[in-house]
Order: structure tokens, then C-alpha cells, then sequence
């Protein structure tokens, strides 16, 4: 049984309580979540329907809207890639903050806000992980200073993300050459020698090669899938045998 | 199946509902349809009563049936201002009365139906209100009717929506009855003064579905299963019993999972009702039909975007009528690359939900209106660009049971570094969550892709999961023909 998308291991009560009941529509909860958005970021939990309940808030209180509690929701979804909440919480943002401003106008554009940049850098950086380009992930995060700001509110980003990264090698890999490891992880020497043997249980060779030990998603193997007979199928076939007997 | 024995309306066939088999409820659903049939012809008649009874006031109870009548009536196409602000107005009277009288209003219902066409129609013209809002905010923002929405920002507003469908579902406890009734015990001992009254029940059960289609047209597609929590989807199910309510239901949760990338889900809920809509098309002869008829197509658009997503073994029925209306398109979806681009974000736009946007639009500056159709297209199509490649992987993966990474890439003239990536984004796009129990929001990840691959170095190892010959359905088949 996996987890249900709703659900989240460490979410305190009263949170639950809010998030069941009509106070999640409440303006004067707002607050309360902005608490909880700070306290994940510090203690490195994650609760994505929470976030998408005060994400809500904003969406019906657009003058309630502050823009911390926006971005380090979007830095924290991103560190649960590659599932879908990052573009869940896009959906709701308002509409303008991810439209380039239209060519046909470029005067009477409004300025771009410090929001929809923050936004439309942080998606940039979304796309690069989902595309599994990790080695431009890594330099587009340090290419840019306004990243830095951005996630340094989130305790142990780049440790999480390293994780899933490895995670999501670790699924589609067996062995993997120690350059394109050190590149996807951001990671030389030493420091990707500790990462890899002591977090992932992963092998280092001395032939320059990783190896990943087999898993239920690594082993790739054949399967005949049988078909599945069930007694009620025939279930027509049956009566039609008792309403019109020979 | 509790439920459906204790409806109240629940008249014809009711010793069918005591076996279990499916062909008997289908039978059962059609007979259901003929009534609805009839059922138009008498709302057309109450429309009639409508025109001289006048909604407004609410005296007597000749006019509150006709402003119950009313409410479920859509309105003119292109109504001027003047009347939408009306229809609000009527709206918040009539539930005002509904919900905030002494004790339960003692009512008539116009028929069993028309808890569905209330809610129904409530929530269309809140959705039509805010994109016609949206619209003149966009393009005529100086205009004599923007500077009439400018100042009455709180007509259709989202939390009085919101606000009545809530308060209907906590009057009625229909909540708790559902919840009841999944336990197996009587609902009428939670339900309450108000959720006894058959009126009131229905509106609450009615609301639930109207919810999930407000939280997805918010773009909230997580709360919308979510508000699903206390409903079972299946053919016993209360709104299976109103066709429109059956089909709405379906194709908001099916967009919803579609957006939540959950694609096995979501085309388990398209074939669902559009099996049972081929099922039942002999009975739709009537005006509604028509809607009906728009958003069949809309839901084949979107059962097309994900089986190119997820390649899937359809319903031979649905697999037929695809094959028909998108031969095409579909064949292009599947094949991928950017040349798809286009064509998916057209099926998108064709199919997609009128999105809203739940706050007035800012009339000083129209550039910030942007339509969130647009918005919500954009970050589909984000996933769509992402996974535009793995079509041409898995069809050369398909050939092959180890391949030397460097040689596909220059098969498919990319730098094998690009190529790693596409596999690692392919491989993790082929596991999806996928419902098995619980409520709609549960699941498990499972693969659900017949290619599974794994890279050691360099090197691609490709396994397949074949799948046997099917031969019941073939058997059964055949074996109805010879009768």
C-alpha cells in the first residue's frame, strides 16, 4: 500500500484539524501554515496538501500573499521531484506570474515582479530535474545568485535533491561510470566516495565504475503476464443456459 | 448498494438491485434513462410556469416552486449583465431560504432531478460569470459593463460559492450519512432533521459533486479527488442514477488524475462512462444528449493525450470509437517528438475544463489578466515537452535485448549524454501511482509499462513483459454470436 497523496507522516494535529474542516478556507489560518511552511523547510519534512491549502489561500486572499512562503514551497516541491507537486502548486499560482509579458505591448507591460521571476527561475530549475539533466541543474544552480537566496531558507536542499537524484539513478542502473556519477551528483573525490558508499550502499571500483547493487526497479526482468480468468465473466453464458433450455 | 436501495426516489427496479450482476444495473440504468426522457418534457412545462410567476419574491408557494423551477433553468445564451446579476441574486434567495429558515423548508421537490439541474446550473453560471469577467478585465477593461463588475466585486464571488455548496453538505450530514452507509448501517440515524428530507439530501449529495468540479476548475486538482472521499465510485452510486451527474463526475475525476500524472487512473475513469455512454446512446434522443454528445468527444481528446502518455490496452468498444474520431491525431500523439507539440496542446484546449480564476480581475492593468486556460495549458505542456522523446526510445528499445548506448545515440543522432537522460526520465515516467483500494487519493506506484530497461555503463539491458494471448473475451464473443 503506498501513501495516499493527502497524507503526511509528520503533520501535527491541529494542522490536520484545519486542513479537514472549513478553517482551511479561513484567511486567519493563513498564518498558521506560513508557521508550517517555515517549520518543514527546518526540519527537512514535507507536506505537499498542507502547502497546497494556504498556496489555496493566497489564490482566494491575493492580498494576503507573501512571497517567502511561495518560493520555499516551489524549493521544497522541487526536492520531491520527479512527482508532480511542483506543477501542482503552479496550477495555483495566479495566471500572469508564469506568462511572458505579451510582444505586441511591450510598453504597457506590467513590470515583472520579484515573484514571477523567482518563479519562472525555479521552474527553469524544475525542468532540468525532470529531464534528468543534473549536470545542468547543478551549474544552473550556481550560476545564478538569486538561488542561493532562494533556497537557503530550505535546510539541506542540495542534500535532498542529491538523494533523489540517486534515488532515480539508482532505478534505472546497475553500474554507472564514476565521471558521469561525480557530474550527476555534484560531488569529486572524497566527498562522492563517502556519499556513495555510505548513504546510497552503492560500490566504488577501482576500475572507475559504480555499481549499484540490484533492485526491484534495476533488475529489469522478462514477465509473461497471463490473462485472468474470472468465474462472473461467464456469468451471461450461464443464465442464458437457464432461460432457454434446448 | 445500500445506497441505492434506501434512495428515496428510487422507484422502478428495485428487486433487480438485490443480485449483484452488472448486466441486470445496466439494464436497470436504461430504464432510468427513459424516465429522465420524460422527465424533460416536463421541465419544459415548468419552464412555461416560470415566465409568469416571476423568481423574485419567494410569497406564496406557487412562486417558490416556480423559483425553484427557475434555478434550474439555464439561462439565455449571451444574457445581458443585468440578468446574470439577477440569477445571483435568485440564487442566494433561494438558498438563503433553503438553508437559514426555521427547521427544514417543507418543499415539493419539481422531481428527484432537479437537485442535480440546481447545482448544476449554479455552478455554470458562476463559471461563465468569471470568464466573462476575465474577458472584459482582458480586452474592454474601460468599458461601461467592466466599470459595473469593477463595482460589484463580490457578485458570484468564489467564497459564496463556496460557501452554499459547503453549507449544503454540512445541513444535510450527508457526509456522515455516506459514511454510514459504507459501514452498512442506517443513515437516517445521522442524518438528521434536514438530511431526512429527501430535498436536502440531494442538494448535499449533489454539492459534493459540485465541489469536485469547482476545486478543478480552481486548478486544485488534489482537493477535488479529495472531496470524492466519502462517495464510492460505482455503477450503484446515487449520482449514477441522474445521467448528466454520472458523466460530470466521471470526467472531473479523470481530468483531475490526468493532471496529477496519474494516467492509468484516468483512463480507467474515461472508458468507465464513455462504455456506459455507448451503452445507453440509443436512449439520449433528447436536448441533452447534446451536451453530452461535446463532452464525449472532449473525454475521447483526453483518453487519446493519455494513452500517449501511458500506452495502454484499451476497451475494444472505446479502442473503436478512438480509432474513429482521432485515427490521426492519436497515431502523431503517439509517435511523439516535437512535431506532437502542437497537436496535444489542441486536444488540451479542446478538452480541458474553462478554468477560472477565483478573484475579480485587475481592471487597471488588463495584462495581468491572463486567461487560466492559458496558465494551466502552459504547465501541462511542460510535462508533455519533458516526456516528448520517450515514444522514439521505447521504439527502438523494443528491437533489441542489450544495446550499446553510444550506438542508439547515433542512431538517433543525439550526444549520449542527452540519451542517458531521456532513459532516466522514461524509466521514471513508466512507474505511476495507481489506485487499488481506498479513497481516490490513495494508490501504489506500480510499473505500468511493458518495456523495462536497466543501464550498466554503457550498456542498455531491456526485458519485456509479454502478455499471454487473451482468449475469454474472444471466446464469449463468438460464443454470444451463435446464439
Amino acid at each position: 500500500m503506498g501513501i495516499a497523496f493527502d497524507a503526511a507522516p509528520d503533520r501535527p494535529e491541529h494542522i490536520e484539524a484545519i486542513l479537514n474542516g472549513l478553517d482551511r478556507y479561513n484567511p486567519e489560518t493563513t498564518t498558521i501554515f506560513q508557521d508550517y511552511v517555515t517549520q518543514q523547510c527546518e526540519d527537512r519534512t514535507y507536506d505537499c496538501y498542507a502547502n497546497l491549502a494556504l498556496l489555496k489561500l493566497y489564490q482566494f486572499n491575493p492580498h494576503l500573499t507573501r512571497d517567502e512562503p511561495v518560493t520555499n514551497i516551489l524549493v521544497k516541491a522541487l526536492t520531491v521531484f520527479p512527482s508532480p507537486d511542483f506543477s501542482l502548486c503552479l496550477h495555483l499560482l495566479p495566471p500572469h506570474i508564469l506568462s511572458p509579458p505579451p510582444s505586441s505591448s511591450p510598453g504597457s507591460s506590467a513590470p515583472d515582479t520579484p515573484l514571477a521571476e523567482a518563479v519562472t527561475k525555479l521552474a527553469h530549475l524544475n525542468a532540468l530535474l525532470e529531464q534528468c539533466a543534473y549536470r545542468d541543474f547543478w551549474d544552473a544552480l550556481d550560476a545564478d545568485d538569486l538561488f542561493a537566496d532562494l533556497v537557503a531558507d530550505v535546510s539541506g536542499f542540495e542534500e535532498l535533491v542529491r538523494v533523489r537524484i540517486a534515488v532515480t539513478v539508482g532505478q534505472g542502473c546497475r553500474a554507472v561510470d564514476r565521471g558521469v556519477a561525480e557530474g550527476w551528483l555534484n560531488l569529486q573525490g572524497k566527498e562522492f566516495e563517502a556519499f556513495v558508499e555510505e548513504i546510497c550502499g552503492w560500490g566504488v571500483g577501482v576500475d572507475g565504475v559504480v555499481s549499484v547493487p540490484v533492485n526491484k526497479e534495476n533488475e529489469a526482468k522478462g514477465t509473461v503476464v497471463r490473462e485472468e480468468v474470472r468465474f462472473e465473466q461467464f456469468g451471461r453464458v450461464v443464465r442464458r443456459a437457464y432461460e432457454q433450455p434446448a | 448498494m445500500a445506497l441505492y436501495q434506501r434512495a428515496p426516489y428510487d422507484t422502478a427496479n428495485r428487486h433487480d438491485t438485490v443480485d449483484d450482476e452488472s448486466d441486470r444495473e445496466e439494464e436497470a440504468l436504461v430504464e432510468d434513462y427513459k424516465e429522465q426522457v420524460h422527465f424533460d418534457d416536463g421541465m419544459s412545462e415548468l419552464d412555461r410556469t416560470t415566465s409568469f410567476g416571476g423568481a423574485a419574491g419567494g410569497g406564496g408557494p406557487q412562486d417558490m416552486q416556480a423559483q425553484l423551477a427557475a434555478a434550474a433553468t439555464p439561462l439565455e445564451f449571451g444574457a445581458a449583465l443585468d440578468t446574470k446579476f439577477a440569477s445571483y441574486d435568485n440564487y442566494c434567495n433561494l438558498f438563503h431560504c433553503i438553508l437559514n429558515s426555521e427547521g427544514p423548508v417543507d418543499l415539493e421537490v419539481p422531481t428527484y432531478y432537479w437537485a442535480w439541474d440546481v447545482i448544476d446550473e449554479f455552478i455554470y453560471q458562476f463559471e461563465s460569470f468569471c470568464r466573462y469577467r476575465n474577458r472584459i478585465a482582458r480586452t474592454e477593461s474601460t468599458g461601461e459593463e467592466a466599470q459595473l463588475l469593477r463595482d460589484n466585486p463580490n457578485t458570484w464571488g468564489c467564497y459564496s460559492v463556496l460557501n452554499v455548496l459547503y453549507s449544503l453538505i454540512q445541513r444535510s450530514q450527508i457526509n456522515e450519512q455516506l459514511d454510514a452507509m459504507k459501514r452498512n448501517e442506517d443513515p437516517n440515524q445521522v442524518a438528521g432533521e434536514y438530511g431526512n428530507r429527501p430535498l436536502y439530501r440531494m442538494l448535499g449529495y449533489f454539492s459534493i459533486i459540485g465541489l469536485l468540479r469547482v476545486h478543478c476548475l480552481l486548478g486544485d486538482f488534489s482537493l477535488a479527488l479529495k472531496t470524492l472521499d466519502d462517495i464510492e465510485l460505482n455503477k450503484k452510486a446515487m449520482f449514477a442514477r441522474v445521467m448528466a451527474a454520472h458523466f460530470t463526475t466521471y470526467y472531473y475525476v479523470g481530468f483531475s488524475y490526468m493532471m496529477m500524472r496519474r494516467y492509468a487512473d484516468a483512463i480507467r475513469m474515461f472508458s468507465h462512462i464513455l462504455v456506459y455512454v455507448s451503452r445507453t446512446k440509443n436512449f439520449q434522443k433528447n436536448a441533452q444528449y447534446d451536451s453530452v454528445s461535446k463532452k464525449n468527444d472532449q473525454m475521447y481528446a483526453l483518453i487519446a493525450i493519455c494513452v500517449a502518455f501511458n500506452p495502454t490496452k484499451l476497451d475494444d468498444t472505446i479502442h473503436t470509437a478512438l480509432r474513429e474520431k482521432y485515427g490521426d491525431q492519436l497515431v502523431r500523439l503517439q509517435r511523439g517528438g516535437p512535431e506532437a507539440l502542437p497537436l496535444f496542446e489542441d486536444l488540451f484546449r479542446s478538452a480541458c475544463p474553462k478554468f477560472i480564476s477565483p478573484t475579480p480581475p485587475d481592471f487597471d492593468t488588463p495584462d495581468l489578466n491572463v486567461d487560466p486556460v492559458d496558465h494551466h495549458c502552459r504547465i501541462f505542456m511542460e510535462e508533455v515537452k519533458n516526456t516528448m522523446w520517450s515514444p522514439t526510445i521505447k521504439s527502438y528499445l523494443k528491437l533489441y535485448t542489450t544495446m550499446d548506448l553510444k550506438k542508439l545515440a547515433g542512431f538517433l543522432d543525439v550526444e549520449p549524454e542527452r540519451l542517458r537522460s531521456w532513459l532516466l526520465v522514461n524509466k521514471q515516467r513508466s512507474r505511476q501511482v495507481r489506485w487499488s483500494e481506498g479513497a481516490l487519493l490513495d494508490g501504489e506506484v506500480v510499473n505500468g509499462s511493458d518495456l523495462d530497461y536497466a543501464m550498466q555503463g554503457d550498456l542498455i539491458h531491456i526485458s519485456e513483459a509479454k502478455v499471454g494471448r487473451r482468449l475469454v473475451d474472444w471466446y464469449l464473443r463468438n460464443l454470444a454470436r451463435t446464439y
